[in-house]
């Protein structure tokens, strides 16, 4: 299919003007003030995941029932929680946590939604129909309820957790893909390559979908957001992982409510990680878009 | 008009029946009995096959799917398995406390986000518009449920200005007529117990509101923004007309249908917000019942709950696309 | 919130069997008042002044008037006691509904005669129970309290329709059993004031279940003009509370029905003519809310929503305390145990050595100290301390050393000392508050001495139960709150209850010897025979270990300062109306 042997002129220009849009946009993006911040916060947030073994303090599970709820020290930066253990290292092993299951949860949305997606914006007519159907079914439900219904059906677990999440995701992205391919399908540069006889396959490939995946670029970025807090509110209506010894930030945030009084400091540090990664999502989410579509830059 | 709607209302019906099936199959799945979460520790195998024949549960899923929905069509949905109480009438009590809390959560998005956006729409890049920024920012970065117990603890526990929970306080006696708390208070003639059923509503409605009042400010900053540099706005500027007059009559006017769209899209977010606000304030809503149902595996709460969920989204987006096309009488109902 | 066995009642086995063998009325032995019926001061359902040791501060002269707002755990589920078996309506509905007999108040243990004016004369085979009435009582309707109104209460119950049955009337059906087969044989009345009840085999907990309230006495009239017998309880006026004071939960009791709000709340209002003048309520109205979170519940006490919550949460104790417009109430004797428990068809749960290892492992105090607020007291026992017949067994405490001991002379190989830990995921139950830090605690000690743990979780009610009872778990944590407090209802009916000869599918465990020491404890007519068939039982039990009980829970109360006159129980059989407010 993609043998490109001799590119036909106008695919040419089209591949080039891509590369020029991703480098426009990628410069842009270094302008903006804000989503320099929000990569920062992410790249803090990364780094923190991968080297959590070498730089937390502590073991994640490491303590006794006797060291419990201690206040923050010099000892323990950010206490100690219910279980004794050290909290800053917790939360430094929670970014692994929540770094994973944020990704691949909106990796396994964006598929799903890509796909289908892709499909009614591609064929039209009535598998359009149909599946856009199906997507309202889906969006008609509120997705938290989604979340707690496949979390129920299917039994606690990260997998399941992240399927739940993207599940209430992937209607969405296959919204906005089918939409953006709606939009491009009659603009001239598609036109043209169908006037000098491009296969429907290859216009979908090579022109329609890289031109529409920005929007979902963006809308995947900004799911990470979204994922993180989607699972913490899962953790906060007691579907969290089944080993409740997993650092992961909502479980840690949620059963520390029952401490607020006692110990508020266990619930405001991953309050904090969580807010402040679901922060760094959104400002290179906002970023993104304003980088790659120049309209709505102001 | 009139033919638009009557599509739309028609395009809706395969949508609910092809949710009623796939929540029907759903649910059924669903691992767990609800005889035996009926039954609690006293459950034997022998006490849950004969629980689930009285439930007819025990009848091919086919079957009960056709009596269901017989039963739908009939206008009845059903009664709870858990205290076998007809859902209708629970469904009286709880619907207008969702309704109340989500109308005060988009009351205080829309009334509070709509200034501030026009407002960091006038002083675009000054510090101002960074503090709305800053603010939209948090709204869709903290969790409800983190929100929502940090204004609890600050303002009922600590400060104890305001009730921690429920509807109104119990200590009041009211006849309870429409079960919409802020309507049976006035209509009872009792203002001390109209002014607690507000704040009972304020900390739930902000926590719940906190997303959409971001989202709202956002659009209304940008569409705002989009619109002063559109021809129009700057021929009436050239006019000579008060900036009052600009931004009353020709930027708001037209800056209101992405506000209009947006404020639509939010009310789905609103009910699953109300999930997680009824929790945390024993709020006695539809949301709270349908998380306890699904944990009870009470089928036909769950199913009767979530089937009116997708109803007043679909009517909530209908509602929009009218309003929308009343707005900009440019588009067309094609 | 969660729908479980009923908190309540109970009494010393030694009663009934101490009455059966002297043909004589029961005597409880802690009561001397009682063993002359007739002559008795009026022993009421009120609690007298003698301080029991969880009644609050009574200071002062009781002031009357006030509305007490109670924070509960959960919703009412029926307006009629007789079809629900939750802990919350039993809660609400024993101040409205009385029975013939009751408890002493703050105690678990101690009969007294409610409707009844004394306790029953019992014939010499332990089989006829002869009450006699109070005279002049009314029901909230009007109606008077005579003979053929409690019979008609009971055949109610005993020829209930089908669909009522198991679903909805537990506790019939757990005590008599229905229509030809129950054991209550008849019930008659031979004159207005006189009901004779015939059992068919001699029951050794009936008398102490009666004190629950789903055997008290309701107005027939109310009942039948409410419909209340409709295989549908939804269509029934009657259970589900409609029409107000004399038309739903019509007793005799010092509080009345008034109104009920699903899911918001329940008010029931003063009885200015109750029939025991000593005991008329001090409080105008008591108004119950249901609250899923305990959270909600300590910060609405705080605020000042509420001016009493039920039970609160062991780690909110030292809050409370230190609230000096609160305060903690404690509830004296236990009425449950929560364990870590086996089923021993799974490997290596089928070795004792390995059992007794597990045992040695855990750090109970450690637990109470973090998860009870010291609250608790460790296990020694299938059953709380405080029971009739209850004996110490000298079960393993913490002791590492002793435990990795124990596992090299098992012989088990290391790759197999895995074990499958189950935990319910969404309950707080009073014997295990937080039942996941419960399970990582007791998985450090396991992982310690050498087990390693996979954990597993399901729903309280999505699962959890029911995949336990019918033996899907190798190990979990779960416990038991006593219906009655009598060994049977915890080593019998929570625990080692046979089907047939066989063991039941949940612990797997039964050696025949046990099921004789358990047959001959429930037929003993005389206290020495079911003392030692008792003791046997548990000696079984103690060197078998088919699980680890881990502590008897205390769960506390709390109310704002000014609420006087409460008097607790661990079984929650607590009456409201010595309850007042010092405001």
């Amino acid at each position: 299919m993609a043998t490109i042997t001799a590119p036909t002129t106008a695919a040419r220009a089209d591949a080039r003007a891509s590369r020029g849009l991703w480098r426009d946009a990628f410069r842009r993006l270094m302008r903006n003030g804000p989503a320099l911040v929000g990569l920062v916060l992410i790249a803090v947030f990364i780094i923190t995941a991968i080297l959590a073994p070498f730089i937390a303090p502590y073991g994640p599970l490491e303590g006794s029932l006797a060291d419990r709820l201690q206040p923050p020290s010099a000892v323990h930066l950010m206490g100690t929680d219910l279980q004794g253990r050290d909290e800053f290292s917790r939360i430094l092993y929670g970014a692994q946590v929540s770094l994973f299951v944020g990704v691949f949860s909106v990796i396994m949305g964006v598929t799903m939604g890509g796909i289908l997606g892709a499909t009614a914006g591609a064929t039209g007519g009535r598998v359009d129909n149909i599946l856009m159907r199906v997507v309202d079914v889906m969006l008609a439900v509120p997705g938290i309820l989604l979340a707690i219904g496949i979390v129920a059906w299917l039994g606690r677990g990260l997998p399941q957790i992240m399927l739940a999440v993207a599940a209430t995701n992937a209607p969405i992205f296959a919204r906005i893909l089918r939409g953006s391919l709606l939009a491009n399908r009659e603009v001239d540069y598609v036109n043209a390559s169908r006037s000098i006889g491009a296969g429907r396959m290859r216009i979908l490939m090579r022109h329609m979908l890289p031109n529409s995946l920005t929007a979902l670029i963006v809308a995947a970025t900004l799911a990470l957001a979204t994922a993180i807090i989607d699972v913490a509110g899962l953790g906060f209506l007691g579907l969290g992982p089944p080993d409740p010894r997993t650092p992961e930030w909502g479980t840690m945030l949620t059963d520390a409510t029952k401490f607020l009084r006692q110990a508020p400091y266990l619930i405001l540090f991953p309050g904090l990680a969580i807010v402040i990664s679901a922060i760094g999502f959104n400002l290179l989410g906002d970023g993104l878009r304003e980088s790659l579509d120049p309209r709505l830059k102001r | 008009m009139a033919k638009y709607i009557v599509r739309r209302l028609l395009g809706a019906i395969p949508v609910l029946f092809g949710l009623s099936i796939i929540l029907f199959a759903f649910i059924h799945m669903l691992p767990g009995d609800p005889a035996a979460a009926l039954l609690g520790q006293h459950a034997t195998p022998e006490l849950t096959a004969q629980i689930r024949e009285q439930l007819g549960l025990d009848k091919p899923l086919w079957q009960q799917y056709i009596n269901y929905l017989g039963q739908l069509l009939q206008g009845d949905l059903g009664k709870s398995i858990i205290n076998n109480r007809p859902i209708i009438d629970e469904f009286l009590i709880r619907f207008p406390g969702t309704i109340e809390l989500t109308i005060g959560a988009l009351i205080f998005a829309v009334g509070l986000g709509i200034p501030l956006g026009r407002f960091a729409a006038r002083h675009v890049q000054g510090a101002g518009d960074g503090m709305v920024t800053v603010i939209s920012l948090l709204g869709v970065s903290i969790p409800i449920f983190v929100l929502g117990l940090t204004l609890q603890y600050i303002f009922a526990v600590q400060l104890r200005i305001l009730p921690t929970s429920g509807r109104l306080d119990p200590r009041i006696q009211l006849e309870y007529q429409t079960n919409f708390v802020l309507i049976d208070t006035l209509l009872a003639g009792d203002l001390g117990a109209f002014v607690d059923g507000i704040r009972h509503l304020i900390l739930p409605a902000i926590a719940l509101g906190s997303i959409p009042l971001a989202i709202i400010t956002r659009i209304t900053r940008a569409s705002v923004l989009d619109v002063t540099n559109e021809d129009y706005v700057r021929t009436a500027r050239a006019k000579g007309l008060t900036e009052r007059r600009v931004d009353g009559r020709h930027i708001m006017r037209n800056a209101w249908l992405p506000v209009v769209t947006v404020i639509g899209l939010q009310v789905g977010g609103l009910l699953a917000g109300a999930v997680i606000t009824e929790t945390i304030f024993s709020w006695n809503g539809v949301g709270r019942w349908t998380v306890e149902a699904i944990q009870d595996h009470d089928y036909f709460v769950v199913q009767s709950t979530i089937l009116i969920f997708a109803v007043i989204f679909l009517i909530v987006n209908l509602i929009v696309d009218i309003g929308y096309a009343f707005l900009n009488p440019r588009i067309r109902y094609a | 919130m969660v729908k479980h066995r009923l908190l309540a009642a109970g009494a010393v086995m030694a009663i009934v069997v101490a009455a059966c063998s002297q043909g004589a009325s029961p005597s409880p032995s802690a009561e001397p008042a009682t063993q002359a019926p007739a002559t008795q001061a009026p022993a009421t359902g009120a609690p007298s002044a003698t301080a029991a040791p969880s009644e609050t501060a009574a200071a002062g002269t009781p002031k009357d008037g006030g509305t007490l707002i109670v924070g509960l755990p959960g919703d009412m589920v029926l307006a009629d006691p007789t079809l629900v078996s939750d802990s919350n309506s039993s809660y609400i509905q024993q101040n409205v509904i009385q029975g013939l007999v009751g408890l002493k108040p703050g105690t678990m243990d101690t009969l007294i005669p409610v409707l009844a004016e004394s306790l029953p004369t019992v014939s010499s085979d332990g089989l006829t129970y002869t009450f006699k009435l109070r005279q002049g009582i009314m029901f909230h309707d009007g109606t008077p309290l005579d003979a053929a109104a409690v019979v008609y209460n009971y055949e109610r119950q005993k020829n209930a329709p089908e669909a009522l049955r198991d679903a909805y009337n537990y506790y019939f059906g757990a005590v008599f059993g229905w229509a030809d087969k129950s054991n209550l044989k008849s019930i008659t009345a031979p004159d207005a004031s006189t009901v004779v009840m015939t059992l068919g085999t001699p029951q050794s907990t009936f008398l102490l279940s009666q004190t629950l309230p789903q055997f008290g006495i309701q107005s027939p009239t109310a009942l039948k003009a409410g419909d209340a017998d409709n295989p549908d309880p939804s269509k029934s006026p009657y259970a589900q509370g409609q029409g107000g004071t004399g038309k739903s939960m019509v007793g005799t009791g010092p509080f009345m029905y008034k109104e009920w709000v699903p899911n918001d709340h329940v008010t029931i209002v003063k009885n200015p003519s109750y029939w025991d003048a000593a005991g008329v309520a001090h409080l105008d109205a008591i108004t119950y809310k249901p609250y899923a979170d305990q959270t909600a519940e300590l910060n609405a006490l705080q605020a000042g929503d509420i001016d009493f919550a039920q039970t609160i949460a062991p780690n909110d104790v030292a809050t409370v305390q230190g609230d000096p417009n609160l305060q903690v109430i404690d509830r004296g004797a236990s009425c449950n145990i929560g364990n870590l428990e086996m089923n021993l068809t799974y490997k290596p749960l089928d070795n004792l050595q390995i059992r007794q290892a597990i045992a040695y492992a855990l750090n109970k105090q450690s637990y109470i100290d973090a998860f009870y607020s010291g609250q608790a007291v460790p296990a020694d026992n299938y059953m709380p301390p405080g029971l009739a017949y209850y004996k110490p067994l000298g079960l393993p405490t913490y002791d590492p050393q002793k435990a990795k001991d124990l596992i090299a002379a098992s012989g088990v190989p290391a790759d197999q000392l895995k074990l499958t830990f189950y935990y319910p995921s969404d309950v707080a139950r009073p014997y295990m508050p937080d039942p996941k830090g419960l399970a990582e605690a007791i998985a450090r000690d396991l992982e310690a001495v050498g087990f390693t743990v996979e954990f597993k979780t399901e729903g309280w009610r999505t699962g959890y139960l029911a995949d336990e009872a019918v033996g899907k778990f190798p190990m979990w944590l779960l416990g038991w709150t006593c219906d009655w407090s009598a060994p049977d209802n915890f080593l019998i009916t929570a625990f080692f209850h046979f089907q047939g000869d066989k063991p039941n599918p949940e612990f797997a465990y039964g050696p025949p010897a046990l099921k004789t020491a358990f047959d001959s404890a429930m037929a003993a007519t005389t206290d020495a025979a079911a003392a030692t068939a008792w003791g046997q039982a548990q000696d079984i039990l103690a060197a078998d270990l088919p699980f680890v009980p881990l502590v008897s829970s205390k769960p506390p109360a709390a109310a704002k300062a000014d609420v006087k006159g409460f008097v607790g129980a661990g079984n929650l059989e607590e009456l409201m109306n010595s309850v007042w407010l010092d405001r």
